[in-house]
């Protein structure tokens, strides 16, 4: 460490950028229909003149369904993974995910509750769910480090991953209780835990977009912070960080990352766990470093997930978390042998 | 939670796939009777009940029937006391105007209005066999789809009977009907029944839909991820009965599909299944406004139907008002 530049340089700026630009523009010639490459471009190059689409040319199929389906995967896969990184540097935990924590269940249950009950706001079609799933991912992540405090006061894994589980079932069964209630609503809400980005719009890829550069900005912001918790919270104290309000920021950027992406496109597990641990590498355990590359990595991996999911069983589309688990599972065994293994050599 | 949505996932295509694979259970006669055939010939004349003059019996001979999954029901009356599990068959019961027999229904049974009178038993993958002995019926009738093979074991050592249903496609549910109509003795008023179906569907099928016209089944909606009813369901085998070409059938039953796709296929006519819940736009307005979706000749020709009331999913004689509302709406310019 020579101290002069911790966080990314220029030119991984520009290779990062690169690499999600590319792999978003393969998501966009490719999928379930296809369409020639020779056809996509002329359709990018009369949107970008501002010209017009000649009917042969299946400019609804790229402009309408792919590239924001593209994008609202991209973000999601930004966020989750940001998400991840900050919550194993807040936690020093190297399975904190939204996920694994129990935080993504609570933002369903949110969201569940929305649809039973009918909350919404008349101008807002998706506000009611989402501004939910955002309070139940806070209030469940509060709910869960509180009780994971009280057993252990070091956060251990073990603790974390039990209280963790222990909430989603209870989240689970929760939620069975209010489709009790509101038997009416059994299909939507069903569909709905199913989660889908099959019908993703510009609308939700801007709520992504800016949900991102707000709290994701804020966590950035809070990179050196969080290299402090990575290396104790006692560490962090005493070298001056204002530890309370530094965890209630990252909880609640967190959580509101989390929320608004589980409202957009359900929950998408093991995203959060898996690539930041792929991020660290490549860009190493320097939080400056590894929230920018673990945001890249995220999109990149999940807009890849997406694209099997809607191209491998075409006409039929794999809902993307069957993708992202099967590929996640296994990652997760891994890491928690790594670790385990780490911990017993010490 | 992320556990269970794995599970329902999973479960949900286990359920499609027997549900609609292909039907070559459909009609009884080639399923053999599973072991447990209970040694009825030492109870009942094993005589079919058309003629029962051979038995020596003083007593009218009990009914035995064989119902869809092969299983051999023997019962000494017709039954009188009746918990329908699956909501087509509770619609069967109700179509024969047997509906005072029934004493309890399945949660999810919900048509015609009176079965909300009726008690309401927990079903499919939460049956609770104990709600089901408390109300005493001679008979449960249900839906083989809806119900774990072992509950059903369970069910019948509690000392009930039960009659399996089992339809794939409208034959089967003049299978069912008939089946129905003989446990609880109103063969007469099945007869009838099906004939009026029968008539109702040829009228339908010789007065096929002019021109070559494809319709897309949407049984989810975008903001669940679309759904559709491929191959195998009843809503395919009405639409190619008459004459409209369904644009998923490549798909073998349910299936999620991509908005891609059917953008691609560009249907002449689109049903919906959704029910509306009274807030925000109705379903039919929902798909007219989709972005991207403006081109579709039938959203551009406001070609868009709703049948919200499961007439076109359920096993049951409704199937044919679906089929006449869905042919009244293509046929209608």
């Amino acid at each position: 460490m020579n101290g002069t530049q911790e966080g990314f340089r220029a030119y991984e700026y520009i290779l990062f950028a690169a690499a999600a630009i590319l792999t978003a523009v393969i998501c966009v010639c490719l999928g379930s229909v296809n369409v020639p490459l020779k056809s996509t471009a002329e359709i990018f190059r009369r949107a970008i003149l501002g010209l017009d689409m000649p009917k042969e040319l299946p400019a609804s199929i790229i402009l309408t369904v792919r590239l924001p389906r593209v994008l609202c995967v991209a973000l999601t896969g930004a966020s989750l993974s940001l998400c991840g990184a900050a919550m194993q540097g807040l936690l020093k935990n190297p399975l904190a995910d939204g996920s694994t924590l129990g935080v993504s269940s609570g933002a369903s249950l949110g969201a569940v509750i929305a649809i039973a009950f009918g909350i919404s706001f008349p101008s807002l079609p998706f506000a009611g769910t989402m501004v939910m799933a955002i309070l139940f991912a806070f209030i469940s992540l509060l709910i869960i480090l509180g009780l994971a405090y009280r057993l252990d006061f070091s956060l251990s894994t073990n603790t974390i991953i039990l209280i963790g589980v222990i909430y989603s079932m209870f989240v689970s069964s929760a939620m069975s209780v209010i489709i009790t209630f509101a038997s009416n609503k059994l299909k939507q809400i069903t569909f709905w835990t199913m989660g889908s980005l099959n019908g993703s719009t510009y609308a939700n890829a801007l709520a992504l977009a800016a949900a991102f550069a707000i709290f994701g900005g804020i966590l950035f912001i809070k990179a050196r912070e969080l290299n402090a918790f990575a290396v104790g919270e006692d560490n962090a104290r005493n070298i001056g960080v204002d530890v309370k309000r530094t965890k209630l920021t990252v909880l609640i950027c967190v959580s509101a990352l989390i929320g608004v992406c589980v409202s957009i496109g359900g929950t998408i597990a093991f995203v959060g766990l898996v690539t930041p641990h792929a991020a660290r590498f490549i860009a190493g355990p320097n939080h400056k470093r590894l929230l920018s590359a673990s945001a890249f990595a995220g999109a990149i991996f999940l807009m890849l997930c997406d694209l099997a999911a809607r191209t491998l069983l075409s006409p039929l589309e794999l809902p993307i978390g069957v993708v992202t688990s099967l590929i996640g599972a296994v990652a997760f065994i891994i890491i928690f042998y790594r670790a385990r293994g780490k911990s017993r050599g010490a | 939670m992320k556990n269970t949505k794995k599970l329902l996932a999973v479960l949900l295509a286990a359920m499609m796939c027997i549900a609609f694979a292909a039907c070559q259970n459909t009609d009884n006669g080639d399923v053999t009777p599973p072991a447990d055939t209970t040694a009825p010939e030492t109870t009942a004349p094993v005589a079919d009940t058309a003629a029962p003059e051979q038995s020596a019996d003083p007593e009218p001979a009990g009914i035995t029937v064989t119902d869809m999954m092969g299983r051999e029901v023997t019962l000494d009356a017709p039954a009188s006391k009746v918990v329908a599990l699956s909501a087509g068959e509770c619609e069967i019961v109700y179509a024969l105007g047997a509906g005072e027999l029934v004493v309890g229904r399945g949660e999810y049974c919900d048509y015609p209005a009176e079965v909300f009178d009726v008690a309401s038993v927990k079903s499919g993958s939460e049956t609770n066999i104990e709600e089901i002995v408390a109300l005493e019926p001679d008979v449960l009738i249900t839906s083989a789809m809806d119900q774990d093979q072992d509950v059903i074991a369970k069910i019948e050592e509690a000392g009930i009977k039960v009659v399996e249903c089992y339809a794939q496609d409208i034959e089967g549910v003049y299978t069912s009907i008939a089946l129905i109509g003989k446990v609880i003795g109103r063969d007469s008023e099945a007869e009838s029944l099906i004939a009026q179906m029968k008539e109702g569907f040829e009228q339908i099928a010789a007065n096929k839909v002019e021109g070559e016209k494809t319709v897309y089944f949407e049984v989810s909606p975008l903001q669940w991820g679309l759904w559709t009813a491929g191959k195998g369901t009843f809503m395919d085998e009405i639409a190619t009965m008459m004459g409209l070409t369904n644009c998923f059938s490549d798909v073998e039953g349910w299936g999620e599909i991509s908005q891609e796709q059917v953008i691609e296929r560009n249907p002449d006519y689109i049903v919906t299944i959704s029910m509306y819940y009274g807030e925000g736009p109705t379903p039919v307005e929902e798909i007219l406004g989709r972005e991207g979706w403006g081109e579709l000749t039938a959203v551009k020709n406001n070609a868009v139907l709703n049948l919200a009331n499961n007439e076109l999913s359920r096993p049951a004689p409704r199937l044919l008002d679906g089929a006449k509302a869905l042919y009244d709406f293509v046929t209608a310019e």
